[in-house]
């Protein structure tokens, strides 16, 4: 009997995938609430909340093998076999991670792969199935051609069918999520559940990380979101959250990112459809967005020189990323940098309150990697790349880059970089969840620096002694918080460590926004404390440079210039008590090389002039927020 | 509902390629299909399939005259895929070939991955990996830092040792002055790769030191050194049967291609 062994054979198989998808329970058998939450947070947690693994469309079709176990295991601190073969391990594990895999399409690019060639009748697809089985060229072109395609909403229809994903979709979300739940060890790990929300019309970027604070049991009874194609309005994903909470009685929250290829759509003044935006809208926004996400390997979304001219830093980052959207299909124009950019943004917030009495734009800071690699590295001697198709070797630094067309953008324009530093009470999912509602977090662009900031009317001359740091959250408000008054000018506290195993630090900014009478936005950046203030002197508002140790030749810096440790306590002695103000901090250290110059050492990579050999890596608090009282 | 319009909707749907792939596996490696064979048998037990299938589709049941449709189908691919296969169409298709080898992975994969390992297996995996899941040495200890200056550290080291109080040495540095039964890899964390190593050799309960963080340099008094275990197996389950699951896998994958491989002989001529 040769048919009833093929059919027991297959149900067999079918059984034991079900099986696989029912394994769930955290890794070592506890829940959040077995673990000790301390007082106040006493130490910051790493993580990343942005990678992408196999089941992203484009991560798959650029090549990538590594799927989310692969990916858990390696922000574990394991070792794993990147997707071009090298071995790769984190020296230091990260405390947490989101996989925040594309829901448009997910897993669809590796189903197209996987699919009997016979079956496929569209001659899009037809070709995209032959071109990426030719190798990883194919696949590269493949992507190219889908971003665009998407940017243009002009996929082919299989792939635009929503029912017809649907039951794909439900099979990746849900073993997903048993993956998760397997790694995720409270107290130890978070691992999180999320996705990527991909929205971008006309191939501006208005894409969100969507994570959420639940475990497997809440999250699989919704499926990861997508917008398809074309102008679907963002409040529509707020009302697939809204949906998910009173179904579920879970929470979740977005995490907008690169808003520096969003040519402008990404910080608007106004709202849907043009009018001025409205306080009920600008709720919404705030409420669902408490984050953003302001560094990572697609350029750097802080500041630009275009709208702060009077800052010599913020030309971090910008390079290729400023000329155009993320698909390159448009140019950016001047008139849309202000709404690319989170320093404006957080300006701009003050302006909206002012006319509505919401600040759509009060958000706390993070960086992350938007890795598509399933490797969450973010530094600059263990860059894997922005996609599989760019692990390290000698050719990437050089290379055109491929998103969308291929104009202006060059491999060694990508950051290194991106994590998110958070001050939690612990290390679990609703610890470190809470504390980003709270917006106690910041961002650095790979290096681990411990960043405080503390508002307050009351700091004395001892408020950096001893234990200090309980005192501060006693008497003042930290990162992320708001201080109301006035009761005379505001005092306050920050502290910077450089990373342990890093670069000294060159400097602690306080960057200050605030909204005069006549609602006029206004920027001042203040250098509040320095290395060696004995011989480098203020002139107006510049200091002396720190200096440069590094050596092309070797790849290598050393700590002879900077400081371990910078913290101060520092009044605004330009405070007007009736104007509404934003402070946060910016931590400079002093320059390193960049991964450009350890592919030149490890793969003899040639670079193209003009190429950026060194930077001043940098950490960005989420800002303190000032309100006159009544 | 046109059976070519069927076939069109079916074909669409992801699921159906991996049962119609699965199939066209099942047929080749189970030795399912005789391509010699010229008779072709439905099951009771297909035929299941196939209305399972379209309920799943349609929420609904077929009509008998669709349930026909598809049975018709089902003749139709046996028909064409076995006079294909004679004609020796799947030989010299680089495609054909590339997915014959990724289904056959995928198989040996998915055993390998849903299989339950009992506890024998895992202990006995906890027994040969012991190291992996040792906890880490935990340390208590009090620590100054006195800058970076290894001279300057000795001469203060001194001081202490005479009964200096040592806060008055102290520089200011935000790391805990003091932390009890703290892992070694928070340790490292907090003060940099190497440091609580450096601290599990110093003399206990007196300052000691110069110890170097990244920071610069330290004096520490150990008080307490507890060193690593290995648990039981109950309490690291889930990470054992984490880590025997990933090597098996890859052991197994590795095992299944070296038996077949082994049904071959290789002759290789290099120029």
């Amino acid at each position: 009997m040769k048919l009833p062994m093929k059919t027991s054979l297959g149900l067999s198989i079918a059984l034991l995938a079900l099986a696989a998808c029912q394994r769930t329970g955290s890794m070592n058998g506890k829940t959040d609430a077995d673990v000790k939450l301390t007082a106040y947070p006493e130490r910051v947690y790493w993580g990343d909340t942005h990678l992408h693994t196999s089941n992203s469309v484009d991560a798959f079709a650029f090549g990538a093998k590594l799927g989310p176990e692969d990916a858990l295991r390696f922000a574990r601190g394991e070792e794993v076999t990147a997707t071009g073969g090298l071995k790769a391990k984190l020296d230091r594990p990260l405390d947490f991670l989101v996989i925040a895999d594309h829901s448009g399409g997910l897993g669809a690019t590796q189903a197209l792969y996987d699919a009997p060639r016979l079956f496929i009748r569209d001659p899009t697809l037809l070709r995209w199935h032959d071109t990426m089985h030719e190798g990883p060229q194919g696949r590269l072109k493949v992507t190219a051609e889908l971003i665009d395609l998407a940017g243009r909403n002009a996929l082919p229809e299989a792939l635009r069918d929503v029912e017809a994903q649907k039951k794909r979709t439900t099979k990746i979300w849900t073993t997903h999520s048993s993956i998760v739940e397997r790694y995720n060890e409270p107290g130890k790990f978070s691992a999180f559940i999320g996705f990527e929300y991909t929205l971008m019309p006309r191939g501006d970027n208005l894409h969100r990380v969507v994570m959420f604070r639940d475990g497997k049991e809440r999250t699989d009874k919704v499926l990861p979101y997508d917008p398809g194609q074309g102008d679907t309005p963002v409040s529509q994903l707020w009302d697939y959250m809204d949906a998910y909470t009173k179904a579920t009685g879970g929470q979740v929250l977005a995490i907008p990112h690169n808003s520096n290829v969003s040519n402008g759509l990404m910080f608007e003044m106004v709202g849907p459809g043009g009018g001025p935006m409205t306080a009920a809208y600008a709720r919404r926004r705030a409420a669902h967005e408490p984050l953003v996400e302001a560094t990572q390997i697609k350029g750097d979304s802080e500041a630009h020189p275009f709208l702060s001219p009077n800052d010599e830093f913020a030309d971090f980052g910008k390079a290729g990323w400023d000329i155009g959207n993320l698909t390159m299909q448009r140019k950016s124009t001047p008139d849309m940098q202000a709404g690319n950019y989170v320093r404006e943004a957080l300006k701009r917030g003050l302006a909206i309150e002012a006319r509505t009495g919401v600040n759509p734009y009060k958000f706390g800071l993070i960086g992350s990697t938007d890795s598509h690699t399933g490797l969450a590295t973010g530094d600059e001697n263990n860059f894997f790349g922005k996609h599989s198709g760019v692990e390290p070797g000698p050719a990437r630094a050089s290379a055109p880059q491929n998103l969308g067309n291929t104009q202006g953008r060059f491999g060694w324009q990508y950051l290194a970089g991106g994590y998110a530093g958070v001050w939690a009470r612990g290390n679990s999912r609703s610890a470190i969840f809470d504390a980003m509602l709270r917006k106690e977090t910041y961002a650095t662009t790979g290096p681990r620096m411990t960043v405080r900031f503390f508002g307050g009317w009351d700091f004395g001359k001892d408020a950096l002694k001893g234990d200090w740091v309980k005192a501060a959250y006693a008497a003042g408000v930290p990162m992320g918080g708001d201080l109301t008054g006035p009761k005379g000018a505001p005092k306050f506290i920050v502290s910077a460590l450089k990373d342990p195993i890093g670069a000294n630090l060159d400097r602690v900014q306080i960057v200050k926004g605030w909204i005069d009478a006549g609602g006029k936005l206004h920027e001042k950046i203040f250098n509040v404390v320095w290395s060696s203030p004995e011989t480098r002197k203020a002139i107006g508002d510049r200091l002396t440079p720190v200096g440069d140790t590094v050596d092309i030749a070797t790849a290598s810096y050393r700590n002879t210039i900077g400081a371990p440790q910078l913290a101060t306590v520092w009044t605004d002695s330009e405070f007007n008590p009736a104007q509404k103000a934003f402070y946060y901090v910016r931590v400079l250290e002093i320059p390193t090389p960049r991964w450009v110059l350890f592919d030149v050492l490890r793969y003899k990579a040639k670079l193209l002039p003009g190429t950026r050999l060194k930077d001043q890596e940098r950490a960005y608090s989420s800002p303190i927020w000032y309100h006159p009282k009544g | 509902m046109m059976l070519i319009e069927l076939a069109k909707r079916l074909v669409r749907e992801p699921l159906v390629h991996f049962l119609a792939a699965g199939a066209l596996i099942f047929a080749v490696w189970g030795g399912g299909s005789d391509v010699a064979d010229r008779t072709i048998t439905v099951t009771e037990a297909q035929v299941g399939g196939l209305t399972g299938q379209w309920e799943q589709q349609w929420h609904r049941q077929p009509t008998p005259a669709e349930v026909d449709g598809l049975i018709r189908d089902l003749i139709k691919d046996e028909v064409y895929y076995r006079e294909a296969v004679r004609m020796g169409l799947d030989k010299d298709d680089i495609i054909i070939r590339r997915r014959m080898r990724s289904k056959m992975e995928f198989l040996v994969a998915a055993q390998a991955e849903n299989e339950v390992p009992g506890d024998a297996a895992l202990q006995s995996w906890l027994d040969t990996h012991r190291r992996d899941y040792a906890t880490a040495p935990a340390l208590s200890f009090d620590q100054i830092y006195v800058g970076s200056d290894p001279e300057h550290a000795r001469l203060a080291l001194a001081q202490l040792n005479k009964g200096v109080d040592p806060a008055t040495l102290a520089q200011t540095l935000s790391v805990p002055s003091k932390l009890d039964d703290a892992p070694s890899g928070d340790i490292d964390r907090q003060f940099g790769d190497g440091f609580a190593k450096a601290l599990a050799a110093l003399p206990p309960g007196r300052w000691a030191g110069p110890v170097t963080s990244g920071f610069g340099q330290h004096l520490v008094r150990l008080r307490k050194l507890t060193p690593g275990a290995v648990p039981p197996l109950a309490s690291v389950r889930k990470a054992v049967e984490n880590d025997w699951r990933e090597a098996n896998r890859v052991a197994r994958e590795n095992a299944a291609y070296q038996a077949l491989l082994d049904g071959y002989t290789i002759r290789i001529a290099k120029p």
